[in-house]
Order: C-alpha cells, then sequence, then structure tokens
C-alpha cells in the first residue's frame, strides 16, 4: 500500500476487493459447494427440530464430541447462524452477479445488433451470387434472416445487415436467477409472519386455535404478530381404513370448523393430501392414535373425568407399530400424597391375551373389548408433563388390569364389580372391598386426530419462484446467442452477398443452421455462380 | 394377480441377464473392434429393454397402480430409462457405440441391488403415496435421475480419457524429435494451429485414436448434454415433491434427509453447469465436481433409504 494513501480511499479499495470477490464465479461456486456440504451435515447428523430425542442419545453416548457438535450448531444446521451466513454470502454474491448482468441485458434489447467491419473473418463465411439489384437483394436477405427470428439492423447506406437472435438465453438465465429472490422474500415472508403446530383433538373435543392449546408443539416464525386465527375445530369422527395386509388406506378427521367470531361454520372431512383451508389457516392431517377415558373418584366425588391421549413407543424391528401398545398417565395433583396412574391400553383385548400367553404382538386395528393395563404409583410429581411420568419420589403401590366399563380400587388394584373381573397382578382380592376411598372407570375409548395447523402467506410467492426458475431455466439451458452479418456488393448486373455468423453456444448446431440460412438467402433471386 | 406378479419377476430376471450380456458384448466390441459384436450387444441390450419394459408393465397390473411407489419399482423404472436413454440417444442419434458397456454395467448394479435389499411383493401404497403428485414426483425424479446418472458415467469415462490423452501428450513432448503431424516441427510456421484453444478440452489431440473409448471431448460432450438435460427435470421434480410435500406434511419443504439429499445433488449440478462456464474451473476440474454430485444422486436415491431414517423412509 503506498504511504499516500488515505483510510478513505483504502476502505473504499477494501469494499471494492470484497464487491469484486462476491460477484466472481469462483465465490459462487465455492459457497455453493460449501452450503452443500453444510446440507450434508445436516443429513448426517441427528438434528433439533427433526429428531429431538436422537439429538439427546448422541449427546449421551460421545460426551465431548457431542458437545464440540452442539457448539458449533451441528445439530440445527439449518437454523444455525454460520448457515444463514453461507445463504446471505451467495444471495448477495448472487445479486452482485445479477445487476451488471441485467444491465446489460436491458441495454442489449434497446440496442440494435452491431454493424460488422470484416465479414469474413468470422468462423461461418460464404458468398452467394443472386441476380437482383444489391438494394432489392439486402431487403431480400434482410426478410430471410427476419423470418428466422433474427432482430435485424441496416446499415445507414442499406449496404450491410447485422442480426442476432437468441436474447432469450440470456433472458432465461436472468430470470432463473433472479426468481432465487422471489423465493427468498416468499420463504421469509411465510415462515417469519407465520407459524405451524399440531393440535391434538379427541372425538367429541373441541379445540381452539391459541398459542395455548398447543401443548408445547408450535412453532412461530420470528415477525409472527398477528396472532392466531382463533377458529375452533369440533372433531366429530376419525375413522382409518386398511388393506387386508394391513396397509392403512385412508385417514380421515370429519370436524365442525367454526371461524373466531363465529359468523361462519362449515364441515370437513380433512384427510392425508387433501388438506382443508379455512378462516386464513391450512389443516393437514398429521396423524392419530387412542385416547382413553378415565374417570377417578375420591369417596365418590368425581375428581377427574376426561379423555387421556396416549401415545406409542417405536415397535422394535419386525414388530407392527399397529402391534403396540397405548401408553398415557393420570396425574393427581391435588391429592395427598399425590397419585399418579400409568395406563397401557391395548385397544384389542384380544391381542392383550395372546400377547401373555406366547409373548406373540399382533396388529390390533379396531377396538375390540379394549383393556388396559394400569399400575399407580404414590409419593411426589416432579415432572408436570402429561406425557411422561417421573417416578424416582414415588412408589408403586398397586396395580392391575381394567376392561371397558369397569371400575377398581387404585389403592388395592382390585375390581369393583362389574361383570367379568379380569386377572390381578395376582394378589388375593377381599370379596366385595368395603367403601373403596379411591377408584378408576374406564367407560370407553375413543380416537384422537393430530391436526397440523399453520399459516403460511409465502406459499403463493415461494410458488411463484419455483415456476420462474423452471421457466428461465429452459431457454438458459437450451437456446443459443448466434449472430449474423451481411454485406452485399454489386456484381456486374446482380450482386454478391457476403454472409457471415458465429455462435456463443451450440457451435454444431449453428454450422447446419447457417448453411440453412445462407442457403435460403440465395434461392432469393436466381442463384448463380 | 400373483400371476402377473410371477411373469413381473421372470421379466426382471431375463431383463438383467440380457443388460449383463449388452454388457459383456459391448466391452468385447469396444476392446476388439468386431461389428458382429456390436450388433449382437444392441440386439440384447433392446431384448433386456423389453424384458424390462413387461416387468413394469406386468408388475403395475399385479398391484392395481402405476408401478413406482417403491425402492424396488423405483430401481426397475430407473434402469429401463437408463439403457432406453442410451439406446436411442447415444447409440442411435449420436452414434457413440463405444460407450453403452458403462451404462449397462450401471444398470445391472441398479437392478441387482434392487433385487438384493429392496425386493417387496407387489401391494398397496400408504395413503400419503396416493397422490397424482406423486407419480409427477417420481417420474420426473426417476427420469432425472437416469439421465444424470448417464451424465456422470460419462464423467467417469471422460476423466480417465482425459488423463490418458494428457499423459500421451507429455510423453509425445518428451520424445525427439516430435511426430506431430508426420514430420518435424517447422519453427516458423505461424503459431495457428493454436486456434481453438478456448475450447474445453482440445478436440485433436494425437492420442484420440487409440484406446477403446471416444476422444475426451466427444466424451465430455456427452456428459454435458446429459446432466443439462437431467438438471431441469430434477428442478421440476424436486419442485412437484415440493407442492405433494405442502399437500400432505403441510409444509413444501423441511429438511428431511430426502428433501436435503435431493437439494445437495441440485447444488452440485448447478455448481457443474456453472463450473463449465467459469476459467479455471473448465474440463477435469467440473468433471470432479460431476463426480460429487453422482456421488450425491447416489446417496440421495439409495443411502437416505437404507440408512438415514425420515419420512421418505416409507419407500423402501
Amino acid at each position: 500500500m503506498p504511504p499516500s494513501s488515505s483510510p478513505a480511499s483504502t476502505l473504499r479499495r477494501s469494499v471494492g476487493i470484497v464487491w469484486r470477490t462476491l460477484r466472481s464465479m469462483r465465490t459462487a461456486l465455492v459457497l455453493l459447494l460449501a452450503i452443500a456440504l453444510a446440507s450434508a451435515a445436516g443429513s448426517l447428523l441427528p438434528q433439533i427440530p427433526n429428531s429431538p430425542e436422537r439429538v439427546v442419545q448422541y449427546l449421551r453416548d460421545h460426551e465431548i464430541w457431542g458437545e464440540l457438535l452442539l457448539r458449533a450448531q451441528l445439530f440445527d444446521v439449518f437454523g444455525s447462524w454460520w448457515f444463514s451466513l453461507l445463504m446471505f454470502l451467495l444471495f448477495v454474491s448472487l445479486v452482485a452477479c445479477l445487476l451488471p448482468r441485467s444491465r446489460a441485458m436491458i441495454r442489449a434489447i434497446r440496442q440494435a445488433p452491431v454493424q460488422a467491419r470484416e465479414i469474413d473473418a468470422f468462423p461461418q463465411y460464404r458468398e452467394v451470387r443472386v441476380g437482383a439489384e444489391p438494394v432489392d437483394a439486402l431487403s431480400q436477405a434482410r426478410r430471410v434472416v427476419r423470418r428466422r427470428g433474427f432482430r435485424v439492423a441496416s446499415d445507414p447506406g442499406n449496404r450491410a445487415l447485422a442480426a442476432e437472435k437468441g436474447i432469450l438465453r440470456e433472458a432465461g438465465s436472468l430470470v432463473f436467477h433472479w426468481a432465487f429472490i422471489v423465493l427468498l422474500v416468499g420463504v421469509i415472508l411465510g415462515k417469519g409472519t407465520g407459524y405451524a403446530g399440531r393440535a391434538v383433538i379427541v372425538e367429541g373435543q373441541t379445540w381452539t386455535d391459541a398459542e395455548a392449546n398447543y401443548d408445547g408443539q408450535l412453532r412461530t416464525g420470528r415477525f409472527f404478530t398477528s396472532g392466531h386465527s382463533g377458529i375452533q375445530i369440533h372433531l366429530d369422527t376419525f375413522s382409518d381404513r386398511y388393506a387386508d395386509t394391513g396397509v392403512p388406506m385412508d385417514f380421515v378427521s370429519s370436524v365442525e370448523l367454526t371461524s373466531a367470531d363465529g359468523s361462519d361454520i362449515d364441515t370437513a372431512e380433512v384427510r392425508v393430501n387433501h388438506p382443508v383451508s379455512f378462516g386464513g389457516v391450512r389443516i393437514f392431517q398429521f396423524g392419530f392414535g387412542w385416547a382413553a377415558v378415565i374417570e377417578v373418584e375420591r369417596n365418590e366425588q368425581a375428581i377427574r373425568s376426561a379423555p387421556v391421549v396416549m401415545t406409542q413407543d417405536t415397535a422394535p424391528e419386525g414388530v407392527s407399530q399397529l402391534a403396540m401398545p397405548w401408553i398415557g398417565f393420570v396425574k393427581l395433583t391435588t391429592l395427598r400424597p399425590q397419585v399418579a396412574v400409568k395406563l397401557e391400553l391395548w385397544p384389542d383385548g384380544g391381542a392383550f391375551f395372546q400377547a401373555l400367553q406366547t409373548g406373540e404382538l399382533v396388529p390390533m386395528i379396531r377396538a375390540v373389548d379394549p383393556v388396559i393395563r394400569y399400575r399407580v404409583y404414590t409419593g411426589k410429581l416432579v415432572d408436570p408433563s402429561q406425557a411422561t411420568l417421573d417416578t424416582h419420589l414415588m412408589k408403586r403401590t398397586a396395580s392391575g388390569v381394567i376392561g371397558r366399563g369397569q371400575t377398581v380400587d387404585l389403592q388395592t388394584g382390585c375390581p369393583i364389580g362389574g361383570d367379568a373381573p379380569l386377572p390381578t397382578t395376582g394378589r388375593a382380592c377381599p370379596e366385595g372391598a368395603a367403601d373403596p376411598s379411591l377408584t378408576m372407570t374406564f367407560p370407553e375409548v375413543r380416537r384422537y386426530s393430530v391436526l397440523q395447523v399453520s399459516r403460511d402467506r409465502g406459499v403463493p410467492l415461494v410458488l411463484a419462484g419455483a415456476i420462474l426458475i423452471l421457466l428461465g431455466l429452459l431457454p438458459a439451458l437450451y437456446t443459443s446467442r448466434r449472430k449474423v452479418w451481411v454485406r452485399v456488393e454489386p456484381d456486374d448486373g446482380g450482386s454478391v452477398l457476403k454472409v457471415g455468423g458465429f455462435a456463443l453456444q451450440r457451435k454444431e448446431q449453428f454450422e447446419q443452421e447457417f448453411d440453412r440460412l445462407v442457403a435460403a438467402i440465395g434461392a432469393t433471386g436466381e442463384a448463380s455462380g | 394377480m400373483t400371476d402377473w406378479a410371477a411373469i413381473s419377476n421372470a421379466a426382471f430376471t431375463v431383463a438383467l441377464f440380457c443388460y449383463l450380456a449388452a454388457m459383456v458384448l459391448s466391452f468385447a466390441f469396444a476392446a476388439f473392434r468386431r461389428a458382429p459384436m456390436h450388433a449382437a450387444g444392441v440386439v440384447v441390450g433392446t431384448v433386456g429393454l423389453a424384458a424390462n419394459g413387461t416387468a413394469i408393465v406386468t408388475r403395475g397390473l399385479a398391484a392395481g397402480r402405476t408401478p413406482w411407489g417403491n425402492m424396488f419399482e423405483y430401481s426397475t423404472v430407473l434402469a429401463f430409462l437408463i439403457v432406453g436413454a442410451t439406446l436411442v440417444l447415444v447409440e442411435w442419434r449420436w452414434r457413440q457405440p463405444l460407450v453403452s458397456g458403462f451404462v449397462y454395467a450401471f444398470a445391472v448394479l441398479t437392478m441387482a441391488m434392487a433385487s438384493l435389499y429392496f425386493y417387496v411383493d407387489p401391494g398397496d401404497l400408504l395413503p400419503a403415496l396416493n397422490s397424482y403428485w406423486r407419480q409427477i414426483h417420481v417420474t420426473s425424479m426417476i427420469t432425472a435421475s437416469s439421465l444424470l446418472g448417464i451424465g456422470c458415467v460419462m464423467t467417469i469415462l471422460f476423466l480417465f480419457k482425459d488423463r490418458a490423452e494428457r499423459r500421451a501428450v507429455s510423453a509425445m513432448e518428451r520424445q525427439d524429435p516430435p511426430p506431430i503431424m508426420g514430420g518435424a516441427i517447422d519453427a516458423d510456421a505461424p503459431p495457428d494451429f493454436a486456434a481453438g484453444a478456448d475450447e474445453p478440452v482440445p478436440e485433436t489431440r494425437q492420442s484420440t485414436k487409440r484406446g477403446i473409448l471416444p476422444s475426451a471431448s466427444a466424451l465430455d460432450r456427452l456428459a454435458y448434454r446429459f446432466i443439462s438435460f437431467g438438471f431441469p427435470i430434477w428442478t421440476f421434480g424436486v419442485i412437484c415433491g415440493a407442492i405433494w410435500a405442502q399437500k400432505t406434511w403441510g409444509r413444501y419443504w423441511g429438511w428431511d434427509p430426502k428433501e436435503t439429499w435431493s437439494f445437495i445433488t441440485w447444488v452440485i449440478f448447478a455448481g457443474y453447469l456453472h463450473a463449465r462456464a467459469t476459467s479455471g474451473w473448465k474440463g477435469r476440474r467440473a468433471g470432479v465436481v460431476a463426480l460429487v454430485g453422482f456421488v450425491s444422486l447416489f446417496v440421495t436415491y439409495y443411502a437416505v433409504n437404507l440408512w438415514i431414517a425420515g419420512l421418505h423412509s416409507y419407500a423402501t
């Protein structure tokens, strides 16, 4: 650096260097490959948004290594600051490339094709003799060239013309690249101002779109301010249909939808691949499960009566997921000591007894004489979640099996009344126990449906971007830019047309096109020589 | 129904062995240059293609739906398109008889992998797959995979040939006197033979006539044709996949492993197309980028289903 340079000019120069670096194709290439590499890491390592439980497992298995990866945000690659930085740099580089190219493109469209000085220096060059006068010969040649889709400009003396074709290649390329900006704006707008969450609704229940009702299964955008839609979804029924082979064929949630102000009421079927739009949100069929209705009474006072939403463990290798029992918890926090019941629902009682006798797990598709195996824990509840139970401050006080329509004593695990007592844990139960103070009844089992509720205003823009990408890509790859020049010279009685041309791409195809073009020009007058 | 399935499986086996035989014949032709070998290779390859087509159609009849719903069917269709595109474009249109053997090898590998790891009896599909977007998405993804796959076979051949040609040229430069143009170099001649140096790979290197492959520049052009043909179809397929995902899962993009890898493959081939237009990246470096794209294509196609869990794992 020369000693005389001022800080301002140094700054200007460094900005210039950075800008030039960003504009170069090499930078764009390196950025593209870096993004590919980062994405590969994101798919090979478990990711927090997709499978948090596998991340936890990974951290447990690889302590130091896992900690390092966690610090580097490699468990959330696509949400990490450095992935965003790479994307940002790529887009800056894109714009830096596109601005001058677009300007040049506009100039090229406005400008007439430039006349050539030495036509015979071009890769393609031919001379044809025609009988017409030079002026007529040139205007005929112009017609031929123009009919083939070239833009034509004649020189002032009407002795030569310049023509070009295939500006669509550069235009397509520009559309293709600008479309990514459209796409990016759509993504940022949609994800930033939108939200997506999962609503768990048991048959017969009504769910309202509000933050508190997502039970933590909600993601909102960074610029999310407009609030939730407030619509109500009432699940009438959920039904599933299976082929004979056990392959699921369809999942359908029949819902009644009510707008936030109650003015608009509609019924709809939400099915896989058939989302429903209502009140500015879209509702998708996401999942389903069983919910056992559990009533608990203390001293013949109902203290709880609600469906328990139940979930399954992942089936071991070779076992159908449909064969797994459904797990749920009832937590009685108002009792002292506190009581929790772990429920294991077998929708098909036959499958339960088969599993007891032979250890074989068979798929359960319908609810046929459902049974629940339960365990009662007494002590102190430390875990407020409805989906898990931490028993380290509790001890198991009773267990047993309960069928639909039956009631059990939660303190002893003994059945009360009911016509067909189910086997308990083998403990002898007194005939007609006297006044149990805490009882549990299992009147029925219902389906629940998991619906994804989301608002993404960017989708149309993203789609538009995607369509523009495709529309731009085709001419950008498959058309070619070519230029043709013609000069006419008088030649005793007729004229000689000197035709030159070259193509920037697809040179082989142009050779044939050029031959045909020259033949067509020659055919306009009586060609001689 | 089981009859159709049995016919389909038999046709699959016939196709596999035909491709194997066509591969051997094709390599034999490349090595010994006997025209009957080439003719026999084309005939056996065409018979294999017909059997492959039969396997696809009868499988569709057995399952009562379009037969590209799982990895096995996907691979069968892929092999069909690879061989079909090679026979029609490379053999018939562009008259390049020397490279088909490598494409048959690719098809044989694909089909062998399919029957070893992915075979399932024809049956119904999950409800999430039951959409016409599936047909559009999967069809375009298979088509694009086959074109990019052939392009990458050509790229590998190009890299080999390019290396051989470079070595031959440098070996000749060491000889004294160099036997270029049948005699000694006229030192006073104008250097106009350097014309065309802007081309990615010079056309007229001395060694092009030797070896079992077409010239490096011909292979490079073939590779580019297939990749630039496959790339927009891949783009279209990914977009259709996003539309389908929006309808099924309520989001058009969720960085699911299959989505991520299709994106990675897209990015790498976009890099290839840009590399070809960048000085210093033309030729060999662009070829290496395409090769990386090939690896990524394979990960997208196989590894994601075999080893990485995700929403697309139902396809196995």
